[in-house]
């Protein structure tokens, strides 16, 4: 065998072994997703079996049919999109306008205040829930979902992304948009945020993963079971009456991912990318 | 001239210097406004109000009584589990920073180069940052039963079974095995797109100088990542010091207290001791914590900017 | 109308100060343009003028009414950017249009505008069509568009043509003589090529460090300069200064050189000899540098430009330039006018005479 065959034959068996152990890592990663969802459609009693079946021998919708009919799902998830889209709102009219005032005006006081808006970035609400939590008491809104919507009103997170986006718009345009007589606000509607959409559409889809998913916040702010969101109804399946019914709880589960599993197909590329830049900075 | 001349011209001034501050001064203020204000209640209040609260006693029914250090007292002299806790956030901490940064370099140096395999198996691994946490811990609830699958692959290569989630030993490091699984995607996903922008020819100009792998990641990529690497390590920690999801939902902080973190002691105490003076005191030490931690975030952000 | 007027305007960078009181006239219906070299102030004036920068002090007037404190959008002014500025989310159209409906102009109104400015600059079949599928010249075209379709009293325009290649710079050079012509209001054109403000402008702003060094028709710069800033900036090659034993300058252009290896140029105020060093063909004309024997008894180079070709290089050469082409500036670099310092510029040839005898 000449030296040439056999470093062709190297390559192909590291190639080969390469590639296999790529299909074992992504099976660590997907498996326990594919184990969810055949959960959710064994009959409880095949779910108990030992060792478990890798494909449903019975397929059965009850575990979904349980978690729509005798938990009422949709009122959590009608909380969740409620507080969701509303954060999404509230947040576009406060940070947008931030962000563009950061990132192209000069003035008094703007160093001090950028300090404030990465203070909000570090500090968690896991240090804050109690202050406001009472806070709200007084406010006498415990019994809304307006607790859950606040404190997010403005995110340090999408003003500094945004920010960022909109310094890197020439500086050109935007003159020529004050020589054409435009306001600041159809500045900001008209040239800032068309030109940033990839940008805004990202900080929106980190605000609906983020608030779709959101766990301790609610848990400290809701009292009250009408204004729970979907995570604390999914996580009161494990603690019903008849048991751990794993058919149900997977059921749940997958209720609970799925919205997330379609945006991320959708999106992947954007949400990797504001990843990554997250990440970086 | 005279001086009422003189009065109207300081007058048209004035106004000249109002209208410019309207056109000129004011938008800024307008526009950063809301968000000062949001960030003002829900920031700045409640984190003065926590420092306040932390010299007070205080169980919501009586008036708060000023008790001075004692609630720190109590954390760090009187009782114990404060220090566990903080114990456990350490070993939490530290472990989430080890194993994240050693599976990020290998995986995002084994799957740097552009190619479709790659490309999946990044979003694959990725896919889990974005998934709530609860799904996870269910999953790895019943990936952890001691009849649950991680044992029976045990079993099948004839080892003793784990009592995982169940036994104080095993908890801590089942809780890391959970987080690390969740977001290795995300920072593996950061080192490759730090990865790239090492410029090719440094790689290229080694490969003439016959370097093998192994030097070349040792005597390039490491150092050239290390601004990134260190940057890791101080996101990793802040996040990790944060930690209560993945506790609450598999662990509820035990066996035991074995898997109680701080965050996790700041909201029992708050949600179920009614203690918010000894709350709120813990509160201060984790902002402390994050703050010295902010400090250097921001020291090698300033460098990351001199660098490029 | 469209005249505009600058008072006493002053311009700092936090420390620098750019601009140090400034008046200047622009009068009504000029191509006015403002050259120099980068950093000289020039964009910087333009900008105080649209508004978009702002002057530190100093009052600006546009057809006798004050307006530094009007808001850029209301001044009535259009403005073509460097980089023209073309908002890349809208259509052409919609580019045009911007402006009409920031200001409120009706619907009828806006499209009766809109398809005249585009059928007179060439762009009915583009009006569709997003920036990113326009060439450079297009773009050119669409900044004008949108600059025009607001009928300003006012145009000023940031070095507009610096990002075309060269061919379309000299053509579009011409389009904009002949926009001029046509609306017969005031340009404010910024650049810092020579040639494009000699070859456009009824009136040429030379600026230096923020000061207006000389204004005047292209003409008058060229054939009349102030001083040897001006006299070196217009015309290429530059004019060349020699330094007389008296301290002053005295200057040529090498256009106006006479040279040859026989003629004895009796009539000539300035003669010297010299030997050719080097020699550029540009097709019409052929440009030397030649060593000269100076008046002080140095030796320095000058450039020469010649229609004829015949002198081969390391030849020994006669070089002449009659009084009429010579110019002297004082020790401080300021022109000596024969009408305005007779005395000083009579010392002068003297200078020159006193070598030769």
């Amino acid at each position: 065998m000449t030296a040439k065959q056999k470093r062709k034959i190297a390559r192909i068996v590291t190639g080969t072994l390469n590639t296999l152990f790529k299909v074992f890592v992504g099976f660590l990663f997907l498996f326990p997703f594919y184990w969810m969802a055949i959960t959710s459609v064994k009959p409880y009693l095949e779910t108990l079996q030992f060792p478990p079946t890798l494909w449903p021998k019975n397929f059965t919708w009850s575990g979904y049919q349980t978690v729509f009919r005798e938990l009422n799902i949709w009122m959590y998830i009608k909380n969740t999109i409620i507080v969701t889209g509303s954060v999404m709102v509230i947040q576009i009219f406060v940070d947008v306008p931030a962000a563009y005032a950061f990132a192209r005006w000069k003035f008094k006081g703007s160093g001090i205040l950028w300090l404030l808006v990465m203070a909000a970035f570090m500090v968690p609400g896991q240090l804050t829930f109690i202050a406001i939590y009472f806070m709200f008491a007084d406010w006498g809104i415990l019994n809304s979902l307006l607790p859950q919507i606040l404190p997010s009103g403005a995110s340090a997170f999408a003003i500094f992304l945004l920010r960022q986006n909109f310094k890197q718009i020439p500086e050109e345009l935007i003159e020529s948009a004050r020589l054409d007589n435009a306001s600041e606000w159809k500045i900001m509607w008209r040239l800032m945020i068309p030109m940033s959409k990839a940008t805004v559409v990202t900080t929106l889809l980190f605000s609906f993963i983020g608030h779709w998913n959101a766990y301790f916040w609610p848990l400290v702010m809701t009292r009250d079971e009408k204004l729970k969101p979907i995570t604390l109804a999914i996580e009161r399946l494990k603690d019903m009456e008849r048991g751990l019914d794993y058919t149900v709880i997977m059921a749940g589960n997958i209720i609970l991912v799925l919205p997330v599993v379609v945006l991320f197909l959708l999106f992947s590329k954007k949400i990797i990318q504001a990843m990554a830049y997250r990440g970086m900075k | 001239m005279t001086l009422k001349s003189k009065k109207e011209e300081a007058g048209g001034k004035k106004k000249k210097g109002l209208r410019s501050f309207l056109s000129n001064k004011l938008p800024p203020y307008i526009m950063v406004a809301p968000a000062i204000i949001f960030f003002l209640l829900f920031t700045v209040y409640p984190i003065v109000d926590m420092i306040i609260l932390s010299f007070y006693e205080w169980n919501v029914i009586q008036p708060r009584k000023w008790v001075g250090l004692w609630n720190y007292k109590y954390l760090f002299d009187i009782q114990i589990d404060f220090k566990i806790a903080l114990q456990n956030t350490i070993v939490y901490t530290v472990s989430e920073v080890f194993f994240l940064i050693l599976f990020a370099l290998i995986f995002s140096v084994w799957l740097q180069k552009d190619s479709k395999v790659n490309a999946v198996l990044q979003r694959i691994m990725f896919f889990p940052h974005l998934c709530a946490m609860l799904a996870v811990s269910v999953m790895f609830s019943w990936l952890m039963d001691e009849n649950g699958l991680f044992n029976m692959v045990l079993s099948f290569f004839h080892l003793p079974g784990l009592r995982w989630l169940n036994s104080s030993s095993t908890a801590m490091m089942s809780v890391v095995i959970v987080s690390v699984w969740k977001s290795i995607g995300y920072q593996t996903l950061i080192l490759l797109s730090a990865l790239k922008t090492i410029p090719a020819d440094i790689y290229e100009a080694a490969a003439l100088d016959n370097t093998g792998p192994v030097r070349k990641f040792f005597c390039i990529t490491i150092p050239l990542l290390s601004p990134q690497l260190f940057f890791m390590l101080i996101t990793i920690t802040m996040s990790s010091f944060k930690v209560f999801d993945s506790v609450r939902m598999l662990t509820k902080g035990g066996p035991g207290k074995s898997t109680v973190v701080l965050v996790y002691y700041i909201w029992s105490y708050a949600q179920s001791n009614l203690k918010y003076g000894v709350a709120a005191a813990a509160g201060v030490v984790l902002l402390v914590i994050l703050l010295i931690l902010t400090f250097f975030y921001f020291r090698i952000l300033d460098k990351k900017v001199h660098y490029q | 109308m469209g005249k505009i007027v600058l008072k006493n305007i002053c311009k700092n960078f936090g420390e620098v100060k750019v601009l140090e009181n400034l008046d200047l006239t622009i009068e009504d219906g000029t191509f006015t343009v403002l050259v120099g070299s980068s950093g000289c102030g020039k964009t910087t004036l333009l900008r105080i003028i649209a508004g978009i920068g702002p002057a530190t002090s100093g009052e600006i007037y546009l057809n006798d009414e004050e307006i530094s404190d009007v808001a850029p959008g209301r001044r009535n002014i259009a403005m073509v950017f460097q980089n023209y500025a073309i908002y890349p989310n809208m259509t052409v159209k919609g580019n045009i249009e911007f402006g009409l409906k920031n200001n409120h102009v009706p619907k009828a109104e806006r499209e009766r505008l809109i398809s005249e400015i585009a059928e007179s600059v060439g762009l009915t079949e583009l009006l569709k069509r997003k920036p990113s599928a326009l060439s450079g010249g297009q773009r050119q075209r669409v900044a004008l568009a949108r600059a025009m379709v607001k009928k300003p009293e006012v145009f000023l325009m940031d070095e507009p043509l610096s990002n075309l290649d060269a061919k379309l710079r000299i053509q579009m050079r011409s389009e904009l003589i002949e926009l001029h012509k046509r609306l017969k209001t005031t340009f404010v054109y910024v650049t810092h090529d020579q040639v494009e403000a000699m070859s456009m402008a009824d009136k040429i702003v030379l600026m230096e460090k923020g000061v207006i060094q000389q204004q005047g028709s292209p003409e008058e710069i060229y054939r009349n300069p102030s001083n040897v800033f001006t006299a070196q900036f217009i015309g290429t090659p530059a004019m060349n200064i020699l330094k007389l034993p008296n301290g002053c300058h005295m200057g040529f252009r090498p256009e106006k050189a006479l040279m040859s290896e026989t003629a004895p140029y009796e009539n000539c105020a300035y003669r010297t000899q010299g030997q050719v060093l080097t020699r550029e063909m540009l097709g019409s004309e052929t440009l030397y540098k030649v060593m000269v024997a100076h008046v002080d008894g140095s030796s320095q180079p000058v450039m020469v430009k010649m229609t004829e070709e015949t002198i081969a290089e390391d030849r020994s050469v006669r070089i002449a330039v009659p009084e009429k082409d010579l110019y002297f500036f004082d020790r401080e670099e300021a022109r000596i006018r024969k009408e305005e310092k007779p005395g000083q510029y009579e010392e002068c040839l003297r200078c020159l005479r006193e070598v030769r005898t």
